[in-house]
């Protein structure tokens, strides 16, 4: 996978350069906007990490061009801005997803795989299977090993928002903004508890849980005995 | 007497309700109720008074004079007729009227000899038009005559005289003529005033509507501005007149203002990147240490930890800062929609719920009656986070929060009561001040900030915002208008 990295903070770029090469990627830097809006342009990423403000060619209208030209890769905006409007102007521009500096690494991690995944997944399912868990989107039915599990609207959705990333680690904030459309960090440990209930409806008693915690990240849905 | 000193009246603080809108502000005049329409009704009357004021009067002095050339006329006939008899007596009178008849006597003459029995003796009249002699000096009657092909009725004015032997003489004049001079001016003379009226009416109209259109630009421009459309202009139409020199003086002021604005946002764009980078790197450098460093020591890896902590709440604090800023600077609010309020408040009491149960405490919500109104849902859930873990962190176990949402005649309340330690009145305005510590708030974690940046919501949100006694508790009230500017 090849990522483009357009930030012009040199040290804060090397950081970042540094960690997702080492979490398996492959990446190119760009340290100014005309020099990221040439290979945005011209060469061939899976995945586009632009800073809000650039030098020279800010990263919104590296997006607005890259649109323009039929460009469909997925674009990560880092703001430091991190206002409600800066956030709402960097999607409108064709940003896939918005990022407030400062932001710890494994969320950037956690949304760029995100971004990735999305790009190359199919179709809306309506049924979702993981090992013996089924979810039955149009009966909003959930069934664990053959024993039905009741679970509240929101349960609901916050199950199928992780069945849909198996595999994937999904981060709280991911969690807040996807379930609760909620773009803001409340100061207490509310996903933490909603998880937990989740986690006593489906994976109680069970020899094979599915929901995990990934420390320092969030939580991630899989079968861990296949 | 009050078992709670703090059950005073309700507390709306100046400097919050200044944000209230008075109601129906924005609406537009009525159009019967402006100067361009009190200037146009008053112009028309004038104009009318005037051409009314004219004519008449040309009308008045022609008819006036028209009356006084039959006289004149009448007056030496009448003397001419009268030496004629006072010379040749009756019968050489009788030859004169019936000479004039018959040749050279004027257009219109009407002449009439009785006797005193009223019988024709001579004249082109033949029967006496009156009964007996008529008390007005010059009196005016009708005569019947036979035209070539038709029967005509013609006015005449006439003087009548007693001749010294007893005979009555009349002499008049066919007046059909004027008459019919008189009408035609007389109609002239209405649909003069008439038209002039109306000329005057449309004139005063559409210059009226063209002020009135340009005050309106003026006022819309201003509204909009207001509303952060700063790049907006008066317009300027060319005409170099004097709305052209207030638009240019106003555009001037604009200008300025906006600079300064942009000056303002720029400084604040600046302010939050340079102290957000070096957040960022500071954070990417201790992310980058715990990553790379597996066997770090556990004490430093668990101060570490500590710090990167500490860093995202300093990230939080400046966040909440900056919005409270933005607010503060005027700008609009940024992507207003149809938000229900209530239902907003269900979701994030589902969402605080399980946290409040572990807490021991009880979160509730209601609401009744449209909550619709128009605003940011981000701020507005943020505005109720705030609410509800404010009351989280203030509530002793066992205690309640609801919020309440329910529609008011021009708006939604949202209500977040409790019944907790509740805030002391003489506190209260200092309380949605940011970093204002009340009382003895031993919590060296919260910034302070959590109810100023309610109160800066409140105000981009045009609500008004009111912390009263829930006897005993806290009882914030936010009253959201339907509509947002824009």
């Amino acid at each position: 996978m090849h990522i483009l990295l357009i930030e012009d903070d040199a040290e804060a770029a090397e950081f970042l350069v540094k960690g997702l090469r080492e979490s398996g990627y492959e990446v190119h830097h760009a340290h100014d906007g005309h020099d990221g809006l040439q290979h945005a342009t011209e060469g061939s990423f899976d995945l586009v990490v632009t800073d809000r403000m650039l030098p020279h060619v800010d990263g919104l209208s590296i997006i607005h061009q890259m649109r323009q030209q039929g460009i469909a890769t997925p674009v990560l905006v880092l703001s430091a801005l991190g206002t409600v409007d800066d956030r709402i102007r960097g999607l409108k521009a064709g940003g896939d997803d918005y990022l407030t500096k400062p932001f710890a690494f494994a969320e950037l991690l956690a949304r760029i795989e995100a971004l990735l995944r999305r790009s190359s997944s199919g179709a809306e399912a309506t049924k979702l299977k993981v090992a013996d868990l089924e979810l039955d989107l149009l009966a909003r039915r959930v069934v664990r090993g053959g024993r039905e599990i009741e679970l509240t609207a929101r349960e609901l959705k916050l199950l199928e928002f992780l069945m849909r990333r198996v595999g994937q680690v999904v981060t709280r904030t991911m969690l807040l903004e996807g379930v609760w459309d909620l773009h803001f960090d409340p100061q207490s440990n509310l996903i933490d508890v909603h998880i937990s209930r989740l986690r006593q409806a489906v994976d109680k008693g069970s020899v094979n849980p599915l929901i995990h915690t990934i420390r320092g990240s969030g939580y991630v849905l899989r079968d861990s005995d296949p | 007497m009050s078992a709670h000193p703090e059950v005073s009246a309700p507390l709306a603080p100046a400097n919050l309700a200044r944000s209230t809108r008075p109601a129906g502000a924005r609406g537009k005049p009525d159009p019967f109720n402006t100067t361009a329409f009190r200037l146009s009704v008053g112009y028309t009357l004038l104009v009318t008074l005037a051409v009314a004021v004219t004519l008449g009067s040309a009308y008045l002095l022609t008819q006036s004079l028209i009356t006084e050339d039959v006289d004149l006329i009448i007056d030496t006939e009448m003397k001419g007729l009268n030496d004629k008899f006072n010379r040749s007596g009756l019968s050489g009178l009788t030859d004169e009227i019936n000479l004039r008849i018959d040749s050279w006597g004027r257009v219109g003459a009407v002449y009439l000899l009785v006797d005193k029995k009223y019988d024709q003796i001579a004249g082109n009249v033949e029967q006496w038009p009156f009964k007996g002699m008529p008390a007005e000096r010059r009196p005016e009657f009708t005569i019947e005559t036979i035209e070539p092909g038709r029967r005509s009725s013609h006015p005449v004015r006439a003087e009548v005289r007693t001749l010294p032997d007893g005979n009555r003489l009349l002499v008049g004049t066919d007046i059909s003529q004027g008459q019919r001079f008189s009408e035609k001016f007389r109609v002239a003379t209405l649909w003069g005033i008439g038209l002039s009226t109306l000329a005057a009416a449309l004139a005063g109209f559409w210059f009226s509507r063209k002020l009135a259109r340009r005050v309106e630009d003026v006022t819309e421009t201003c509204r909009r501005i207001m509303e952060g459309e700063l790049g907006r202009r008066l317009p300027v139409a060319g005409a170099n007149d004097e709305f052209d020199a207030l638009a240019i003086q106003v555009n001037r002021v604009l200008d300025r203002l906006e600079d300064q604005t942009r000056t303002v946002r720029a400084t604040f764009d600046s302010a939050a990147h340079d102290l957000r980078a070096p957040l960022h790197r500071l954070r990417a450098r201790m992310d980058s240490l715990l990553r790379r460093s597996p066997s770090l020591e556990p004490a430093v890896h668990e101060s570490v930890e500590s710090a990167l902590r500490e860093v995202d709440r300093l990230q939080r604090t400046l966040a909440i800062l900056l919005q409270i800023a933005l607010a503060e600077s005027g700008a609009p609010l940024a992507a207003p929609m149809a938000i229900d309020v209530g239902e907003l408040a269900d979701e994030l009491v589902e969402l605080f719920e399980p946290v409040a149960r572990a807490q021991g405490l009880t979160l509730s919500s209601r609401h009744s009656g449209n909550t619709m109104v128009h605003g940011n849902r981000q701020l507005l859930a943020q505005l109720m986070t705030n609410l509800i873990e404010n009351a989280l962190k203030y509530i002793p176990s066992g205690g309640w929060i609801e919020l309440s949402a329910s529609r008011l005649d021009q708006g939604v309340r949202l209500v977040v009561s409790d019944n907790g330690p509740g805030i002391a009145p003489e506190d209260r305005e200092r309380a949605v001040q940011p970093f204002a510590r009340l009382g003895n708030d031993a919590d060296t974690h919260t910034s302070g900030l959590g109810l100023s940046l309610v109160a800066a919501i409140a105000r981009l949100h045009h609500a008004r915002l009111a912390l009263e006694s829930n006897e005993p508790g806290l009882r914030v009230i936010v009253d959201l208008p339907l509509e947002q500017p824009n």
